[in-house]
């Protein structure tokens, strides 16, 4: 007879460090407690009093897993960045653009890098149109370790088919500059050498935070003696190794809104539904669609750095619990403006001076929170208009994310939901399961582990199900060499891009394969 | 003569370009970092007024020819810019006095920009059709009797090819040939005409065009008015028709290849409560819009998608599920509707079983 097992999820915000403890599809237990400058410390706190909650003095836990978006909050805040030595295989083709042309200045100064364009590249048939300059590659692995440089991005031209290109120069690097850590572009794009190189060296230039926030989390979690393997969450709801996020941080850069959507669909059983994330300042909406968030197709901005990274697609709107209430009546506002994290101080039942629309809320008997007594005086007419402007404010971004006039069900989570009274246009049903206001963490103990491919493929003379078949192959080897179990591993998503003004039949296949973790089966 | 001295007017003109890419011409993004690596070096690109390029000058297009996702890995080298002008002058024999654009739409609005910066030849503000296009034949200069041909195309590897074609439709095919035998992603020297010629056959102005589009949809967005009723009002402006043809979310895109072409169609639904479907055709730009399954807009005239709510113009290959947006038609410049023009570049060329119709006839108002 074996103890129960569980899992942890974490979900390090802004603002609170979230923690579920989960057993099987069960959740047994939830804590929440403030995000601190170091990570490690506010995840102690919140797994400490989750333990406590849970009346937990020991148990076998199976897996931790990690949201936080401390990585991405860095490079957008410049601050922590690793100076990046970028050396690109090329010539002699696109020197007009070096790499980091487009980065806006204050980057560039917080990274003080070096850039080396080499000869090297291959056609779109993978065959070379130069070959590559090792001579080169040796001369800037010299310049940069003689400058010190630590982290370098390498990137060549077609790399994703002719990954050899990069590995070939890596090696060279590495000869040069033996404790460098290397990121090649390969393994973080797709097609599109500039956002591919842009998305090298924003990884590269996380290195150094990356190595210390893992390893901090690492420390952290065995001073509580839980042993268990820990995962972090990535952009598309999946799981990566803790070796893999120190290596690739740029992964994990936008997996709170993820998470959310995910915990979302978990917590109601729902595989397609509007998911609704009301916070204090703003309401994130996303359509959740076979269990996974909808992603952007756009060119994605990082900190003003253009990437083909896939991110949730969320609609973003100034509208949450903190939300001041302003305005003649006939003309109520609702937000954008917020107390934000001061609601607990500034609204009228918590003793504040600021009418917000928590108090409206409690006011409106929604929600028992505070003093109800110091809203008692609101005129309902007042209480009414300010309601009707909050539900027409989320009816409107509800239906700007939808893609049919057919109603679907609408997931409410987060601590804002209480604003939530009616029936909303378009909705068939306003779901708020059970621990909503930790679906981030739940989002993230319930990840799954996935790969992925986006190569050129020659239909013309594989034909289009052969290439098919050998992309799909390739994504599901990918998941299973991350962890995925194997037989469990399904392709989710597939989507062809052809190849415009050839007749070559080259296709851009991208395809996403997801397992669950093998070590939890 | 002014010159191109901005990040943001470089930026400006990139998201104008976009719009009169229909969809199509490739995404000027690489253009745009091209320029600016120009103006970081101290090097500025001259535009000249049709009117101030003489009738002797010497006018020659440069363009990036290939595949998009070719073009998007490759990139752009400006040592190969520079040699391809000089490749060009020994084969033609003269000196180039003015470049030219071939099509404004897209990514070829941006090469001969940047060449002016390197070289210090100046672009005319014009160019050979007012949109994008995928056939060398389809340009005005083409259709009113300049041909593409002699011309020069190269690669970074020092492959150069010259070809001097009976018509353009098979200077067409042979460069498609020597384009995928280099991979995809070549430069070419085409158009060789003279000043009286290029004012014959251009589409004028189109080079400021790229300009204020991409103005007013910045300032309309910073501004937070109406910024589609700003953007209609410009292009309005010389009694043009544009038009908001649609207002909705796209609920499905498909795409195809067939012999060299990407085929797809966007369908599009209603905001809120409205039951019409809405579609736009591309065969590599977007060729047709349909309301309810009526014609609307149809080529040579303007199709073009923007977001809904930044008034960004969307390529073919950006158009996904879910996005919000509007769909834009804009009347072609009147060379663009002349009988000999619809026979080259109107809807039976692209294979559509209808004859071309005016935006304005079509939109009945």
């Amino acid at each position: 007879m074996v103890a129960p097992a569980y899992r942890i999820g974490v979900d390090v915000g802004g603002t609170n460090t979230d923690a579920v403890l989960m057993s099987g599809r069960q959740v047994v237990a939830s804590a929440k407690a403030f995000t601190t400058a170091d990570v490690a410390e506010g995840v102690v706190h919140s797994v400490t009093r989750l333990l406590e909650n849970a009346g937990l003095e020991e148990g076998r836990f199976d897996a931790v897993m990690i949201g936080t978006t401390q990585f991405v909050n860095a490079f957008v805040q410049r601050s922590n960045l690793t100076p990046v030595a970028a050396i690109r295989v090329a010539l002699p083709k696109a020197d007009g653009i070096p790499p980091m042309s487009g980065w806006p200045e204050d980057l560039i100064e917080a990274i003080r890098p070096e850039i080396y364009m080499v000869g090297g590249g291959a056609y779109y048939t993978g065959k070379d149109y130069a070959p590559l300059d090792e001579d080169a590659v040796r001369h800037a692995a010299v310049d940069a370790r003689s400058k010190g440089f630590e982290a370098v991005a390498i990137s060549a031209s077609f790399s994703p088919i002719r990954p050899d290109l990069e590995t070939r120069a890596a090696a060279i690097v590495r000869s040069v500059m033996p404790d460098a850590r290397i990121t090649l572009s390969a393994q973080v794009g797709g097609i599109g050498l500039i956002e591919r190189e842009n998305a090298a060296i924003i990884n590269a230039c996380l290195g150094d935070m990356a190595a210390q926030v893992v390893g901090s989390l690492v420390r952290a979690f065995r001073n509580l003696r839980i042993e268990a393997p820990i995962f972090l969450s990535q952009n598309d709801g999946t799981l990566i190794s803790t070796q893999t996020a120190r290596r690739f941080p740029i992964m994990t850069c936008s997996a709170g809104p993820t998470n959310s959507i995910r915990g979302a669909a978990f917590l109601t059983g729902l595989d397609e539904a509007i998911v609704a994330d009301i916070g204090g300042t703003t309401t994130d909406i996303g359509f959740l669609l076979r269990g996974f968030p909808r992603e952007t197709t756009a060119a994605n901005d990082i900190g003003g750095v253009r990437t083909n990274f896939r991110m949730p697609d969320v609609l973003s709107i100034g509208l949450g619990g903190g939300s001041l209430v302003v305005g003649e009546p006939g003309k109520l506002r609702v937000g954008p403006r917020s107390v934000g994290y001061r609601l607990q101080s500034e609204a009228l039942v918590f003793g504040g001076a600021t009418l917000t629309a928590t108090d409206i809320a409690v006011r409106a008997d929604q929600a028992a929170i505070g003093d109800p007594g110091r809203v008692a005086d609101l005129p309902a007419s007042l209480v009414e208009e300010a309601l009707a402007v909050i539900h027409a404010r989320i009816e409107a971004a509800v239906d700007q994310v939808k893609t049919s006039p057919r109603p679907m069900p609408l997931v409410l989570v987060g601590g804002g939901g209480i604003l939530v009274s009616r029936h909303l246009k378009g909705t068939s049903e306003v779901r708020r399961p059970d621990h909503a206001d930790v679906a981030n963490a739940v989002g993230a103990a319930i990840a799954l582990i996935s790969g992925r491919v986006d190569k050129l493929y020659d239909v013309g003379s594989l034909g289009r199900e052969a290439a098919l078949d050998l992309a799909k192959g390739d994504a599901i080897a990918a998941a299973v060499a991350a962890g995925a179990l194997e037989s469990e591993v399904e392709v989710l998503e597939v989507i062809e891009l052809p190849m415009t003004h050839m007749k070559s039949g080259s296709v851009q296949i991208k395809v996403r394969a997801v397992g669950p973790v093998a070590a939890l089966v | 003569m002014r010159t191109v001295d901005t990040l943001q007017d470089i930026q400006d003109m990139a998201r104008g370009a976009v719009l009169l890419g229909t969809g199509g011409g490739g995404d000027p993004y690489i253009g745009e970092l091209f320029l600016q690596a120009q103006l970081k070096h101290g090097r500025k690109a001259r535009i000249v007024d049709v009117n101030e390029v003489d009738d002797e000058a010497f006018v020659l297009s440069i363009a990036g020819i290939g595949a998009p996702s070719a073009m998007v890995e490759h990139l752009v080298s400006d040592k190969l810019l520079l040699k391809l002008l000089g490749r060009a002058e020994a084969f033609y024999g003269r000196r180039v006095d003015t470049l030219i654009s071939a099509e404004i739409g897209g990514v070829n609005s941006m090469f001969p920009l940047a060449l002016s910066a390197i070289s210090g030849v100046p672009v005319v503000d014009a160019d050979g059709v007012g949109r994008a296009i995928p056939h060398i034949e389809m340009t005005t200069f083409s259709i009113l009797g300049v041909k593409a041909t002699p011309c020069l195309v190269m690669d970074e590897n020092g492959n150069v090819a010259t070809l001097e074609a009976t018509d353009d439709r098979t200077a067409e095919d042979v460069i498609r040939g020597i384009t995928a035998a280099l991979g995809a992603s070549i430069y070419g020297a085409l158009y060789p005409m003279s000043g009286r010629q290029m004012k014959a056959t251009a589409v004028r102005g189109t080079l400021d065009e790229t300009l204020r589009i991409g103005q007013v949809i910045r300032l309309g967005r910073e501004s937070s008015e109406d910024l589609f009723a700003d953007l209609l009002a410009y292009l309005g402006r010389n009694g043009r028709m544009a038009k908001i043809l649609f207002d909705g979310k796209i609920t499905d895109v498909t795409h195809e290849t067939r012999d060299g072409w990407h085929f797809g169609r966007a369908t599009l639904g209603a905001l809120g409560d409205g039951s019409d479907m809405f579609t736009v055709d591309f065969q590599n730009e977007f060729t047709v819009a349909r309301l309810n399954g009526r014609t609307v807009t149809i080529v040579p005239d303007l199709i073009t998608i923007l977001d809904r709510e930044t008034g960004e113009p969307l390529t073919g290959e950006r158009l996904a599920y879910g996005q919000r947006v509007k769909v834009l038609g804009y009347a072609a410049d009147p060379l663009l509707r002349l009988p000999e023009s619809l026979e080259v570049l109107g809807p039976r060329m692209f294979g559509l079983d209808e004859d071309f119709r005016p935006i304005e006839a079509l939109s009945g108002d």
